[in-house]
């Protein structure tokens, strides 16, 4: 048995010292891969991911230290990328890719966006006519008070909380304070995840409730009949959430890392994002089906902010002092 | 026998192992305490000293107690059905028992949840809060005991329970009177494991709402990315398992267990059941429904909603999980061996000390169990850093607990005068463990060596962050597509995971025939 351990260490030693690119990513591995195997068919490098949840691989990374073999750093928030920015992780980027995506580039230039997902309101076209809907998110509560509807949300969801610090950013404590307590004074349903909240939309157990387009996208390619509302331009309740990369200080291929970059923001990886998971692009060129607004739209319907530095722990601290986390 | 300065020569075999196990099992310990001085008096003082974690410690405990007795209540009487009855099928029926186990908990809870409540496929009501984090871990969790209980019934020597019904005592006199107290070891050793997941479990409290101490640590780690407090969280979850832990210890000081007769043991007649064999069914049948069928179903279900790309790499994944798991599960009982050995044999300080260490390794979160080997393999043994081997180590320290207690529980019934037999005939203690007590561990070794190996391979922050680059398990593949929320992709390879189980507590329960 130690045999077969050394053996097999000895074999793991030999593929690092190959010249292999080395990907951590938050992202799942059903996404990253089939791009990735795109990405070593059309340059012939080796590229080697490392999985995980965002806040797993920044905690590797952070124990790793300067002796961490990663090149690219992948994940899906803003906020885990402004973090890493932060602790000086991150290599800041040239210009040539920094002025690839159409938006959202942030004040570290450390890292790169690369897709883009917003909150939207979902709910039953059956029980809610599209022209009656609010305009703001904040207004939410009320309209669904006045019309007796049913309301869902994902409390425990990282883009929830998100939304919720930018509440927190745009409109102040008091503010966010009065939305949410109106929010829980409708008895919401709390589900542990989106698919869930919306397959009880699709059940008609409840009418409506806040999520990221692509999970309303995905039941509606299902052929299941979901309403997708965006509220007003600029309103926190289409809030943009940024999912990027960026390049490690460790990286000692710099070269293969770049291209990496290069490839994701590529019309042809951007594409795959859109077909494959619904999200959207950041970049010109790229085909977009029905089920999601044109692209100068999409990008014009978020509120603008400083995305890295979204008051996060303050709006953990306030759900859990209202009760609701 | 305690352990006394003439007898470590003699001992070395067990004691060189026992300490090395100890060190690698306290290293994520004393990572824990390098990232807690870290932190910044005055936050860390609105950190622990708020009035939340009174809360949170009340939640904590107020769970454990419930999960305990409900465990112990599904327990204890299935336990005894599949070993002393004349129960039909008990032997499929202790492996349909046992499988809740090969369910990950983040699955079991999540696919509960999506497919309780109203508009859920499960015409039940929404499982939330205290009793719904109550029953759910007790059916992911009651299997731990279930195991043990099991070796724990067919090691017994049922002459004991005879004596006492020929002095007059009534069946039920005899079992509370004779048998409870010699199951007493394997039913701490099991409490002992389902305290601890109930203590350490995040996954399943906060997707049901239930705020526990394991909770806090999970949004340190993930909503805030901070590092210190969550250590300082988690060294104050260690405290509690301290607590119980010297609460075991208590509790099974000076229990002579062993038989004293001569000859072998043999086995007991079964109880025969008669009219009340149908009642024993629809016993087993709720853990059985809950752990196992419904949370299957209602991933399948939930699966079928959305159309399946096509199925790669189950062979691959189901390859992995095994290529990690069985060297995993084997090296865990060869740690706990020695340790076991130790603090049955020569009871002192030291070897109790070395045997809760390991269990205070279960207890850390494996995320910080994961944190802390990435810290210290990259500055002691670079070249073993995202090698198989140190992912085989690591699991095997971190699930080392899982097979302690039955491997305890069956040396505690091994009678010590055949060792000693052995050494008046001039064997060295470690060569009377081998020839003479070793082949009557068989039960405890294989009952420890499946847990682990279960264990294993649902097991998931330790295998993301310490596997071999590219090396997807199929704990891996279930956490990708289940990150990207797609369950039907998920839905097979979370079932290779229970049918691999499945094997293996299957070739288990068929080797239990031979003896």
């Amino acid at each position: 048995m130690k045999r077969l351990f050394l053996t097999l260490a000895a074999f793991s030693a030999l593929g690092a010292l190959a010249q292999t690119l080395t990907v951590y990513s938050g992202r799942g591995q059903s996404l990253v891969e089939p791009l990735v195997k795109g990405f070593e068919a059309e340059t012939g490098l080796r590229v080697q991911v490392r999985y995980g949840t965002d806040a797993q691989i920044l905690a590797a990374l952070q124990e790793e230290g300067n002796r961490s073999p990663a090149d690219v750093l992948w994940l899906n928030t803003s906020g885990a990328l402004g973090q890493a920015a932060a602790k000086g992780l991150l290599r800041p980027l040239g210009e040539s890719l920094l002025g690839k995506p159409l938006g959202f580039v942030p004040g570290s230039k450390a890292w790169v966006p690369v897709t883009m997902r917003l909150r939207v309101l979902a709910y039953n076209p059956n029980k809610v006519k599209a022209e009656e809907l609010p305009q703001s998110l904040l207004d939410l509560p009320r309209f669904a008070r006045e019309k007796g509807l049913r309301v869902g949300w994902t409390p425990t969801y990282s883009s929830f909380q998100d939304m919720v610090a930018g509440i927190l950013a745009l409109h102040g404590e008091a503010k966010a304070r009065e939305w949410l307590l109106a929010m829980k004074a409708l008895a919401p349903k709390a589900y542990p995840s989106n698919p869930a909240m919306l397959d009880a939309i699709r059940a008609g157990e409840i009418d409506l409730g806040s999520t990221n387009h692509y999970y309303v996208v995905r039941f509606r390619r299902a052929g299941y009949n979901l309403g997708l509302h965006h509220f007003k331009e600029g309103d926190v309740g289409n809030l943009a959430l940024v999912t990027g990369a960026g390049i490690l200080k460790t990286s000692k291929n710099l070269a293969a890392a770049t291209r990496f970059l290069t490839y994701l923001l590529s019309p042809k990886a951007q594409q795959y994002f859109v077909g494959n998971i619904g999200e959207y692009p950041l970049v010109k060129g790229v085909v977009l089906d029905p089920n999601l607004l044109p692209l100068e739209e999409a990008l014009a319907k978020s509120p603008r902010l400083d995305f890295e530095k979204l008051p996060l722990e303050q709006a953990l601290r306030l759900l859990r002092e209202l009760g609701i986390l | 026998m305690t352990l006394r300065l003439p007898h470590l020569p003699g001992l070395l075999p067990f004691l060189l192992p026992a300490l090395l196990t100890g060190g690698g099992v306290a290293l994520p310990l004393v990572y824990l305490v390098l990232r807690a001085l870290e932190a910044d008096p005055l936050a860390l003082r609105e950190i622990l000293l708020r009035p939340k974690n009174l809360e949170l410690l009340w939640n904590t405990l107020a769970l454990l107690l419930g999960v305990l007795l409900l465990t112990t209540l599904l327990a204890l009487p299935l336990a005894f059905l599949t070993t002393r009855t004349d129960l039909k099928g008990k032997r499929l029926l202790a492996l349909l028992l046992a499988l809740p186990l090969a369910l990950p908990g983040y699955v079991g809870a999540f696919v509960l949840l999506a497919a309780t409540g109203p508009g859920g496929v499960l015409p039940l009501p929404r499982l939330e809060g205290y009793w719904g984090a109550l029953l759910v871990l007790s059916f992911i969790t009651y299997p731990y005991l279930f195991l043990s209980l099991r070796a724990a019934f067919l090691g017994l020597d049922p002459s004991l329970e005879e004596a006492a019904r020929s002095l007059g005592q009534t069946p039920l006199q005899a079992f509370f009177k004779v048998t409870l107290p010699q199951l007493l070891p394997a039913l701490l050793s099991g409490h002992l494991l389902v305290g601890l997941h109930v203590l350490g479990e995040f996954g399943t409290v906060s997707l049901l709402k239930y705020e526990t101490f394991s909770y806090a640590i999970y949004l340190q780690y993930n909503a805030a990315f901070d590092r210190v407090y969550a250590a300082w969280l988690a060294l104050f979850l260690l405290l509690l398992t301290g607590g119980l832990l010297l609460l075991e210890g208590l509790l099974l000081r000076r229990l002579a267990l062993a038989r004293t007769g001569k000859g072998s043991s043999r086995q007991a007649k079964p109880v025969r059941l008669g009219p009340w064999a149908p009642l024993a069914y629809l016993l087993a049948l709720a853990p059985v429904l809950l752990g196992l069928a419904l949370p299957f179903y209602a991933l399948f279900h939930l699966a079928s909603r959305f159309p399946r790309e096509g199925l790669g790499g189950l062979y691959e994944a189901l390859f992995h999980s095994a290529l990690a798991a069985f060297p995993a599960a084997l090296l865990a009982v060869g740690m706990a061996l020695p340790l076991a050995y130790l603090g049955v044999r020569y009871p002192s300080f030291a070897a109790s000390f070395l045997e809760r260490l390991a269990y205070l390794g279960y207890a850390i979160p494996p995320l910080a169990f994961a944190l802390a080997w990435i810290f210290f393999s990259l500055r002691s043994l670079p070249f073993l850093y995202g090698s198989l081997a140190l992912l085989v180590l690591v699991l095997a320290f971190h699930l080392l607990a899982e097979t302690l207690g039955p491997i305890r529980s069956a040396l505690r019934q091994v009678p010590r005068r055949l060792e000693e037999a052995a050494r008046t005939l001039g064997e060295t203690p470690t060569r009377a463990f081998f020839r003479v007590t070793f082949p009557l561990l068989w039960r405890g070794v294989a009952a420890g060596g499946a847990l682990a190996f279960m264990g294993a391979v649902k097991e998931l922050p330790i295998t993301l962050l310490l596997a071999p680059m590219g090396y997807s398990t199929l704990s891996t593949r279930v956490f990708g597509y289940t990150q990207e929320a797609m369950f039907a992709e998920a839905a097979p390879f979370a079932l290779l995971i229970a049918l691999l189980s499945a094997a293996f507590v299957g070739v288990l329960l068929w080797s239990e025939r031979r003896f």
